[in-house]
């Protein structure tokens, strides 16, 4: 009986161990992935521009929102039902701003509360022009300040605050009884 | 019996055949000049690259006022002013102002810069959502579109304003473009207010089920300015079936007046 042997070609043995690296440092590489992106995603985040020149600036915006925070919070002492509805969306808003601009500056961020503006009492309607004044005014000293902001990112988030500060002054304003063209400033 | 070997014959005279049909299509080939009437597979003509377009200063704020003038138009537009009652009629009549006023305002910053005023609305805009806005309104006659669309088309050049400061390299041209944004989100405000007035309409109003109430428009939609699509409401009341959604997205690469 002869027997033959058969011999396989090299390439198959090769292309099996190939495979198996193949896999093996696929496998890695899913594992890792998500470990990688997350270090990307907070490199990104550590690395975003912010320019210590805006510091001065958005420490002022932070304490002109935390004054109108407390002010809201005096007028909400007062109310009741719908009005005090709606003045906790209002402080709600600042009271975000207030931790966004902090959370920009980090350990930048001066500490501290800030008094009220003024001490808002009776009804929503009666007290709507003067927050709206003090709306106003807040959304006036924050666009002069994001002129003269350096970093995009705390320009973005000062931009986002104006355009609802802006909405908060005129609604402000039409409740408390101004023309509606009045209260938008046309 | 007779035995034809033709076919030994024939291979042989198939290969002469075609090593002759080769050797002259090798000089054939070799004969040609280098232009090629027909096109051969791997030759293209050079192409022309396109010229890079910088979104630059200058560019947004032309935009910006192809925008302003866009809404200008739009409020203004027959099928709008023709159905707005006289709650709608001196607001889109005065806010329509504001925007030829805020056009004239953009004029000098950028002429300053060198820049090319632009006194057209913003026609890919108009062509991707403003005319299709426009004729909801005019098939749905319902006279509350005319506020819908006024408070969308405002808050529209609020979010392209506030868009614009990301883009924008010179720090104090992103103070005077949010002064212009700033307007638009008051007149955004007005607008809400009159669709549907009061204090509960400031936030979203929810069903029992959480649901925002449909046909309702929040006057203060979040605590920061959203840069999202404008989604409105428009066009004719169909039984069982919802309104017709139109989606107004900022100016993007292809809108951006270079």
């Amino acid at each position: 009986m002869v027997n033959h042997q058969v011999d396989l070609p090299e390439v198959t043995a090769t292309s099996r161990r190939r495979l198996l690296t193949s896999l093996l440092a696929g496998g890695a590489a899913v594992v890792a992935a998500p470990l990688l992106a997350g270090r990307a995603s907070a490199e990104e985040i550590v690395n975003a521009p912010r320019d210590p020149q805006d510091f001065p600036a958005l420490n002022e915006a932070l304490k002109r929102e935390r004054q109108m925070a407390a002010t809201y919070k005096v007028a909400m002492k007062s109310a009741t039902g719908d009005d005090k509805f709606a003045l906790t969306l209002l402080s709600d808003h600042h009271d975000a701003y207030v931790d966004a601009i902090k959370a920009y500056l980090g350990t930048s961020a001066v500490s501290g509360t800030e008094a009220p503006l003024a001490t808002p009492t009776g009804s929503f309607v009666s007290m709507a022009p003067q927050m709206s004044a003090l709306e106003n005014d807040t959304l006036v000293a924050h666009t002069t300040r994001l002129g003269t902001l350096v970093g995009l990112d705390a320009a973005k988030l000062i931009a986002s605050i104006i355009t609802v500060e802006a909405r908060h002054a005129a609604a402000l304003s039409l409740l408390g009884g101004a023309s509606p063209l009045a209260a938008a400033g046309a | 019996m007779t035995t034809e070997n033709t076919s030994k014959i024939s291979r042989r005279s198939m290969l002469r055949t075609s090593g002759a049909l080769v050797a002259g299509g090798a000089v054939l080939a070799a004969c040609g000049s280098d232009h090629h009437t027909v096109a051969r597979i791997g030759q293209t003509d050079e192409i022309e690259k396109l010229k890079d377009a910088k979104v630059t200063d200058v560019a947004l704020l032309q935009t910006a006022m192809s925008v302003e003038k866009m809404v200008a138009d739009m409020l203004s537009d027959k099928r709008m002013t023709s159905l707005a009652d006289n709650k709608a009629q001196p607001i889109i009549t005065a806010f329509a102002a504001a925007h030829l006023a805020d056009l004239a305002d953009l004029s000098p910053l950028v002429t300053a810069r060198q820049g090319r005023p632009v006194n057209e609305a913003n026609q890919k805009l108009m062509n991707s959502y403003g005319e299709n806005a426009l004729k909801l309104v005019d098939e749905g006659k319902n006279p509350t579109d005319v506020l819908a669309l006024t408070h969308a088309l405002e808050s529209l050049v609020a979010a392209t304003y506030q868009y614009f400061v990301s883009l924008t390299t010179e720090p104090a041209l992103r103070g005077e473009m949010m002064q212009l944004g700033a307007k638009s989100a008051r007149r955004a405000a007005v607008a809400a207010q009159l669709f549907n007035s009061g204090i509960k309409a400031l936030g979203d109003q929810l069903n029992e089920d959480g649901t925002v109430v449909a046909g309702t428009i929040a006057t203060f939609p979040s605590a920061f300015g959203p840069l999202n699509a404008v989604q409105v409401s428009l066009g004719p009341e169909i039984p069982e079936a919802p309104r017709a959604n139109v989606l107004m997205d900022t100016p993007s690469l292809n809108s951006i007046i270079y």
